[in-house]
């Protein structure tokens, strides 16, 4: 049988013989991808570690897509260090700002990488805060309902959230009555969570649609939610140009049926993976994948993670980093685990703070993330990580430049390089030691070069895409 | 080229930081007509030499603000945002209050009937109050003893009553509303001083814009301007733990953020750059025990975030860094739902001290000209004041507009208490829509619709 090989210059079978050309074609194969699961890993999760690298690229992407999507029964977190405070564990429902830590360390150590990156994109998706829900354990319950349907249902989603406490007191669907019914998560749904801003749908339709989600009623006191029958507008109502005695269920089952939710849906989640616009052709395999399967996610993020444009320019990558995949991809790479308490506020300062997105609309991406000051802060992460890493003395004076950043790169998980960065980490590894010969210098300079060779590679402006 | 730029701006760090110490920054001139000699120099050369630079004064200037490898047209922009910093360039500082401030106690009525019978229990006695100059209509609470002693000096204009029409009282809709500076959805999330910058300022002098607080100011939030979010100049480092050369690696920061590549890697490389390039302008501004600050005319409320904000403030004004606009909280705590008798006073004292102290300093520093204060909050109070001794929100809240070009007076109308709103609120008299608009023509020299889509053609008298 004729074997099929692939063609090649006539000089280089010539010169290497077919063995060495199929090892260097399988070496080049294997590294690009390593890449492309590298990315998956930033865009699908919160950063690849070394060892998911290693174990996946002889799988091949496909294998590690596939993996992600239908991940392995058991638990949801890695065994090991959880985030300890002080030699304590974390109390995410009481002490102040542990509900981050709790967020963040589920960030590092989720088994199901795409599982607990798609509860974060959809905690931005129905965006709610706790400044203003002002309960932690209310929070944490919509966080548990958010990733159960992570990759589920969307529309079972929906219809959950308009039941959850969180969200009932966050859109004000709580005291709103008959007599008085407050619009805000009528709005909302159909601006936000299902069609888009004037997608659709008319002021009156938010108007209508409000009512049918009267009745709902919060005890302060005894911190418990009720349902009023004769606060409820049972009547008669007019939405999207029908009428019927629509209760909450049917006007989210309306929203969801409507025209314009799968696009708008299916082009939002491809904003989560992607910085560039949807291809065409992309959204229109979501679409019809999303309603032929009746509302399932985990068909539409399929083919959002197995599109070429996801791993299209490998050495320009165009996604800025949110915080918590900045923060989370650090501590992986490392092997650290969240064990100080200033996470909470350092992920404030740079932009994302689980639990409490900016409004109901979410975070902004992408560029959004980064000013003069978010970068300090993106700066200042790495520096708390390589705070006490090295001793003094700990790098003898033979290391040469190339050394050093050969060891640099080892310890942090070789990250993605410019060239520029490559040139400013070389010029740097030179400059940085030269002339200090006293053994003092020799003690603290070359250990000095060592943990800012990390810190460029941690905090540097290449870290903070993917 | 990039080394001589940077040595250029180590001079005129050095001679500006002298020139600081000396206590006078209005030495360096700038002169817009000197901008186009100096930068077709410029462009001739390619470079800078210390001579060219220093002849065309403004190239200097643009090379220290871009740093390095500026390309001409960078630094064309940036010399442009320079020539702001000429002796009639004017910067505009905005002051939020947190939370919904209580006009009615803070400029109390007392030619309103009604106010004591809705006021019971936190109304302040008329008596108590302290007298306006040109009106028997109100008087000024009487924590407010610095913020009088402006507004006698002629030095404060008064809106009443500043909202939108139809307020929800709702601390989020409306402080995004006045953020924006757009009633309803907002096509993009960027601030009306963020707006304004992207239409007078440039991609690359941070400073043009403060943000004097640990996050940035929303109303700062640009489309392309740069923007700078320094609480205090002396805190403003990039520091590694253990590691002692700062310059070394932050030349390494400096030189990793060039390259270009996709737009978000630029971004990453810009937020560095023009962060790196604030800790270097700030630098002069670092004071320490052997280098004391000279005190200031009157002195700022201790313990104040205020005060501190608006003292660090008038340093970065002063040192000439061609900042146009600067957006600040004076904390939060306006929200005073309940025991507002006791939470009020104490934050209005706050208010009218730091923003005399903010004045006299201004004064000192020769900047008083050119700097106007705006004071804003979401919305003011109910009218009506609750079983806790406190104000639920309410509609129309006060707006002060202090400086020696303010046009001191009330210079809205008051909506009055006889008649209320739907809700029982103040009604709204003035749109703030139409404040922003008349601070943009009337002191920025910025042709209002540019920054506020769909705005009409009303303006106040706030400014002389």
């Amino acid at each position: 049988m004729h074997r099929w090989r692939p063609c090649r210059p006539r000089h280089a079978a010539g010169l290497h013989g077919d063995r060495t050309e199929e090892t260097i074609a399988k070496a080049v194969n294997s590294a690009v991808t390593r890449l492309k699961i590298e990315r998956l890993y930033w865009r699908a999760g919160f950063g690849p570690r070394r060892a998911d690298l290693d174990r996946l690229t002889p799988v091949g992407l496909s294998g590690a897509i596939d993996e992600l999507l239908a991940p392995a029964k058991g638990p949801e977190l890695e065994p090991g260090r959880g985030a300890r405070v002080d030699g304590k564990a974390i109390d995410p429902e009481n002490s102040y700002g542990h509900d981050v830590l709790w967020w963040l360390d589920r960030s590092v150590r989720a088994r199901h990488q795409l599982v607990e990156r798609m509860t974060l994109n959809l905690h931005d998706h129905f965006a709610t805060s706790n400044s203003k829900v002002g309960n932690a354990k209310l929070m944490m319950l919509q966080y548990a309902t958010l990733r159960k349907h992570s990759l589920g249902n969307f529309r079972t989603l929906t219809q959950a959230l308009a039941n959850d406490g969180a969200m009932q007191l966050w859109l004000d669907m709580s005291g709103s009555t008959k007599g008085s019914p407050n619009e805000n998560f009528a709005r909302e749904l159909l601006e936000l969570f299902t069609l888009g801003v004037n997608n659709g749908y008319t002021e009156k339709d938010i108007r209508e649609a409000a009512r049918a989600f009267t009745g709902v009623t919060y005890d302060y006191d005894k911190k418990s939610f009720g349902f009023n029958t004769q606060e409820h507008d049972g009547g008669m109502k007019t939405v999207f140009g029908k009428r019927g005695r629509f209760d909450a269920a049917d006007i989210i089952n309306m929203a969801i049926d409507h025209p314009g939710h799968a696009p708008y849906l299916c082009g939002k989640l491809w904003g989560y993976f992607s910085a560039q616009p949807c291809p065409p052709d992309a959204l229109t395999r979501m679409v019809a994948a999303y309603r032929g399967s009746k509302n399932e996610l985990r068909p539409v993020v399929r083919i959002i993670l197995t599109h070429p444009a996801i791993y299209a320019n490998l050495d320009k990558p165009d996604q800025v980093k949110p915080p918590v995949v900045y923060v989370a991809g650090m501590l992986r790479r490392l092997g650290r685990s969240v064990d100080r308490e200033s996470w909470s506020w350092q992920l404030d300062e740079m932009g994302q703070r689980p639990f409490y997105p900016p409004n109901v609309s979410g975070w902004e991406y992408n560029e959004s993330w980064l000013s003069t000051a978010t970068i300090k802060s993106r700066f200042q992460a790495a520096s708390s990580l390589i705070e006490k890493a090295l001793q003094d003395g700990s790098v003898p004076k033979t290391q040469t430049p190339a050394q050093a950043i050969e060891a640099a790169l080892k310890a942090t998980g070789r990250p993605w390089t410019s060239a520029r960065t490559k040139a400013g980490l070389h010029a740097y590894a030179r400059s940085s030691v030269r002339g200090r010969d006293e053994e003092w210098e020799v003690k603290h300079y070359y250990t000095e070069r060592q943990r800012v060779l990390r810190h460029l590679l941690l905090a540097g402006p290449d870290a903070q895409v993917s | 080229m990039a080394l001589r730029a940077r040595r250029g701006c180590e001079d005129w760090h050095r001679s500006h930081g002298a020139l600081l110490e000396a206590g006078n920054s209005n030495l360096i001139p700038l002169p817009a007509a000197a901008l186009d000699q100096g930068l077709a120099e410029f462009e001739r050369t390619g470079g800078l030499t210390r001579r060219n630079a220093l002849a065309g004064g403004i190239g200097l200037f643009a090379a220290c603000i871009g740093g390095a490898g500026m390309s001409p047209r960078r630094l064309l922009d940036a010399a442009a945002a320079a020539a702001a910093d000429d002796p009639n360039a004017r910067t505009l500082v905005l002051i939020y209050l947190d939370g919904g401030n209580d006009g009615l106690n803070t400029l109390v009525p007392l030619n309103e009937p009604r106010y004591r019978e809705l006021r019971k229990r936190i109304g302040i006695a008329p008596e108590a109050t302290l007298g306006l100059p040109d009106t028997k209509d109100f008087g000024w609470n009487p924590a407010l003893g610095g913020l009088k002693r402006l507004y006698d000096a002629g030095k404060v204009a008064v809106l009443p009553s500043v909202d939108f029409a139809n307020p929800d009282q709702s601390h989020f809709n409306s402080a995004g509303y006045w953020r924006t500076g757009i009633v309803g959805q907002a096509p993009d999330r960027t601030g009306w001083l963020g707006r304004t910058l992207d239409v007078v300022g440039t991609p690359d002098n941070a400073l043009q814009g403060i943000s004097v607080t640990w996050g940035l100011d929303p109303v700062l939030i640009s489309k392309r301007a740069a923007v700078a979010t320094v609480f205090d100049p002396n805190d403003f480092g990039f520091y590694i733990p253990d590691v002692w050369e700062q310059d070394a690696y932050l030349e390494a920061y400096r030189a990793i953020s060039q390259g270009g590549g996709s737009p978000a890697l630029v971004a990453a490389q810009q937020a560095y750059t023009n962060s790196i390039q604030i800790r270097d302008r700030l630098k002069p501004l670092h004071v320490d025990e052997k280098n004391p600050l000279p005190p200031t005319p009157m002195e700022y409320p201790k313990e104040s975030e205020l005060g501190k904000g608006l003292k660090n403030l008038a340093r970065m004004l002063s040192a000439g860094f061609g900042t146009r606009v600067a957006a600040m909280s004076a904390g939060g705590g306006y929200d005073t739902h309940d025991q507002q008798d006791e939470k009020h006073p104490k934050l209005l004292k706050d208010l009218g001290d730091s923003l005399e102290a903010w004045q006299a300093d201004l004064e000192q520093r020769g900047l008083a000209d050119k700097v106007l204060t705006v004071v804003w909050s979401e919305f003011g109070r109910r009218p009506e004041d609750n079983d806790s001794h406190g104000t639920d929100h309410g509609a129309g809240g006060l707006v002060l507009v202090v400086g020696n070009k303010a046009n001191g007076g009330i210079r809205s109308e008051f909506p009055g208490l006889a008649k209320l709103d739907e809700d029982e609120n103040l009604l709204v008299s003035t749109e703030f829509r139409t404040v922003y608009a008349t601070l943009l023509e009337s002191w920025l020299g910025v042709e209002a619709g540019r920054v506020l889509p769909g705005i009409d053609a009303k303006r106040l008298p706030i400014i002389r």
